[in-house]
């Protein structure tokens, strides 16, 4: 339904969209109905005469009209979280009334009826006599009523005295036609009820029938009745028959549960059926495998090897395609998160008197379930940053030749095995002569510290940080981009930012496709097994003492095609046992058999020195902190085939740190300058 | 058993009204729209028909009509849901051959209630 109203701004008269709107709230109503949720039912209905009026075109869809349907879908979602009973909240009331003096001359029917048949209820207490007379149409089978059934239900009003039969209009058999009829009934009996419930009886075929409820006092029978004759023994029998319905009716109701308070936050995800025979397929297989293998196993001889090889091959690829499966099960398209979004800029714009709109591409891109509720916070505050701070007002960007509407894109795409999530604005980017000031007011940098542009930018991410000079309620309070930063971290993300001054600016997220299970690179330090992810591997060199520059007694570089990167020793860093003077002469003589893995992440290149490399592997990632500390460096460990555990190097953490620092912990400690430009050294 | 068949584009409104009559005793199945309704009519045999009017693909009034055509359901009883604001969409309705109506929102008392009317 928000999706629609959001839709309906840009084509206003559009009655296919203003219908399924008008279903959707008309579900919404109905499903309330059954619920006994009569506020939402009393709230829903005044809504639903609004977009009656609408699609019949009788009003037109103005901006006001929107806001107030906008508003109406928030009261919903209160009125449903609500206690069924509870009062009306002020808010609906107030909405209420804004839809009612839109529609003039409109009162609640509902309401209206309720009290009349009430009243109703209560004069009608003694017993009447009743005369009815029902004269249906010859065309009264063509509406599929059956009026054996009308007289059962009228009888089960009261106690039937007499029922006659006219039978005097039916045809001979010739001339008789029986798709039509040709009977007609007059029944009296005593009841309870008032003339109008009576005549509710007949409520479907009013139009098909001419039906006359009397009144009468307790007269003589005989009288009454002239030429009384054919008593239907059949109606007799019905009046004996109370009506059992009621008791089964009510049980319904009693089961009604209220709804869990958290809207759609259960632990349930939906799966295509496909998905699921392909997996039991892919299970039968690896069984078989299996089966098999445990077989060649038991009589084993040299000459099976081959054969042993091959299935063991075949196990591997169905436990890989399973894994793939597996996760493809988690995995979402991304559009349903971006869509809430079409809301949130909607009113911001509102808010701010902007024009505003948001694009989207690559909605399809599919991402890991947990991740995409992971991801709803860090990307509204970017959303809402872009639209309260990106975009500039119209006047402004008019005085800078850009069209009045500002643009909000968000994109989703896979990157070399990641996923990639930008939210671009073409507002007024970032003033890094601001941020800079900022930053110094704030004690972020030192006042004279030589900081790029890029690195200037990525400050806005700092805990505390906001050049916003008003607070709105919308964003500028300092929190958010740190927020978004650490949450983008926590998924083993990254978060890169270019902005242009007076072109826009654009974040980018890059995730991992999932978090449990990524393809490593096991490499030997010292006695130890790392695994580094696969993913920020871009090449493995040989390291000769010739490249490697030591730069001002804090770190070393290795120098690569003319460019120079940054060198960690991993066995220094890790805190493995430390190479004494001797071995470091004797890899100094032999450096040639040690190697660089040169890693990046974000657009920072660090080479990682290892002494060897022992083959690529997929690694189940199990997380240290439930049994250690957060290790810096290590984003978890994972279990080889031989049982032993080996750590996972964290590149995205390494590379986030002040190498040099980090690199110099025997040397006398230097006076630090913050945010040393580390990626570049010349 | 009593078969009813009910016809709602609204999976919710579905679940609903069936989970309504199932308890009252009835048995139910569903289609999503008149073509639906019409494929599964060819095959099984219903004593109600329960349809929604706003529906894509066949509407109920389309529906309405083409059952009326056939012979073998000509008078077959079908209750249409409606809305109070839509006091044309009755009449067509009836003009249709609707056998009733009933009034959304409902509550399930009404609905067993309505079904009762119609059905023998």
């Amino acid at each position: 339904m928000e999706t629609g109203l959001l839709e309906l701004r840009s084509a206003p008269a559009d009655v296919e969209l203003l219908n399924s709107i008008f279903r959707a709230a008309h579900s919404i109503k109905g499903g309330a109905g059954s619920f006994g949720m009569t506020n939402l039912v009393r709230f829903t209905h005044s809504l639903e005469n609004l977009l009656d009026r609408l699609r019949s075109l009788e009003m037109q869809a103005t901006d006001e009209v929107i806001d107030i349907l906008l508003r109406s879908v928030d009261v919903l979602r209160e009125l449903l979280d609500a206690d069924a009973d509870a009062a009306m909240p002020s808010e609906a009331l107030e909405l209420h009334k804004r839809i009612e003096t839109l529609m003039p001359g409109e009162h609640g029917p509902a309401e209206g009826a309720h009290i009349e048949t009430q009243q109703l209820m209560e004069d009608d207490r003694k017993i009447n006599l009743f005369k009815v007379e029902f004269r249906p149409d010859r065309e009264l089978f063509t509406s599929g009523t059956n009026p054996i059934v009308l007289l059962r239900n009228l009888a089960a009003l009261g106690t039937v005295s007499c029922c006659h039969l006219h039978t005097e209009e039916l045809p001979t058999l010739g001339d008789l036609d029986p798709a039509l009829c040709y009977l007609s009934w007059t029944v009296e009996l005593a009841s309870v009820c008032a003339e109008a419930e009576l005549r509710e009886v007949f409520e479907f075929v009013e139009h098909l029938a001419e039906i006359r409820v009397h009144c009468v006092d307790a007269q003589p029978l005989a009288e009454m009745m002239p030429g009384s004759a054919l008593v239907t023994t059949a109606s007799r029998n019905l009046v004996a028959e109370p009506a059992p319905r009621r008791a089964v009716a009510a049980a319904p109701k009693k089961s009604v549960v209220k709804k869990p308070a958290a809207g759609g936050d259960s632990g349930s995800i939906r799966v295509a059926t496909d998905k699921v025979d392909r997996l039991i397929d892919l299970v039968g297989e690896l069984v078989i495998a299996h089966v098999m293998t445990a077989q060649m196993v038991e009589d084993f001889e040299p000459s099976c090897l081959p054969k042993l090889r091959e299935a063991v091959a075949a196990m591997e690829r169905n436990t890989r395609e399973l894994h793939e499966r597996v996760m493809g099960i988690r995995m979402l398209p991304v559009g349903t998160l971006f869509q809430r979004y079409t809301r949130t800029v909607y009113d911001i714009a509102q808010a701010t008197g902007k024009k505003i709109r948001l694009e989207m591409n690559g909605e399809e891109t599919e991402i890991d379930k947990s991740m995409l509720e992971l991801l709803a916070d860090p990307l509204t505050h970017l959303v809402r940053n872009a639209a309260d701070h990106g975009i500039e007002p119209a006047d402004l960007r008019e005085a800078s030749d850009k069209p009045e509407e500002g643009v909000i894109n968000m994109r989703a795409f896979h990157r070399s095995g990641r996923i990639v999530i930008e939210i671009s604005d073409d507002g007024a980017g970032i003033d890094t002569e601001r941020v800079r000031s900022k930053a110094i007011e704030r004690g972020l940098i030192g006042a004279d510290s030589q900081l790029s542009k890029e690195q200037l930018q990525m400050l806005i991410f700092e805990p505390g940080f906001s050049t916003s000079e008003t607070v709105s309620d919308l964003s500028g309070r300092g929190v958010g981009m740190d927020v978004v930063k650490r949450n983008v971290e926590k998924l083993n993300g990254t978060v890169t930012l270019a902005s242009e001054e007076g072109h826009g600016s654009t974040v980018s997220i890059e995730l991992p496709l999932t978090l449990a299970i990524l393809e490593g690179l096991l490499v030997r330090v010292g006695d130890r097994t790392l695994v580094l992810p696969l993913l920020s591997v871009i090449e493995t060199v040989p390291l000769s003492n010739e490249q490697i520059v030591r730069v001002a007694e804090q770190g070393e570089v290795v120098l690569i095609r003319e460019e120079s990167i940054p060198l960690l020793r991993l066995s220094r860093f890790l805190g493995l046992p430390q190479e004494t003077a001797s071995t470091e002469e004797a890899s100094k003589n032999g450096a040639n058999r040690r190697l660089a893995v040169i890693v990046e992440s974000g657009h920072k290149k660090i080479g990682l020195v290892v002494d060897e490399l022992l083959g690529q592997q997929q690694v189940v990632v199990k997380s240290l902190e439930r049994n250690l500390h957060r290790v810096k460096g290590l984003m978890g460990a994972t279990i080889l085939g031989d049982g032993c555990v080996a750590p996972i190097v964290d590149v995205g953490g390494i590379a986030a740190m002040n190498l040099f620092s980090l690199q110099a912990p025997l040397k006398k400690a230097k006076k630090q300058v913050p945010a040393t430009p580390s990626d570049k050294v010349a | 058993m009593r078969r009813v068949l009910i016809v709602d584009d609204s999976v919710s409104m579905r679940q609903m009204v069936g989970y309504t009559l199932r308890q009252g005793g009835y048995e139910v199945i569903e289609a999503e729209h008149g073509g639906d309704a019409l494929d599964k009519l060819t095959s099984v045999t219903v004593d109600l028909i329960i349809t929604d009017l706003n529906m894509p693909v066949m509407d109920g009034i389309t529906l309405i009509r083409n059952v009326r055509k056939q012979p073998a359901l000509k008078s077959k009883p079908i209750l249409m849901l409606t809305t109070e604001g839509l006091a044309t969409k009755k009449e067509e309705g009836k003009a249709a051959g609707a056998t009733g109506w009933l009034i959304k929102p409902f509550d399930p008392e009404k609905l067993l209630q309505t079904v009762a009317k119609v059905l023998p």
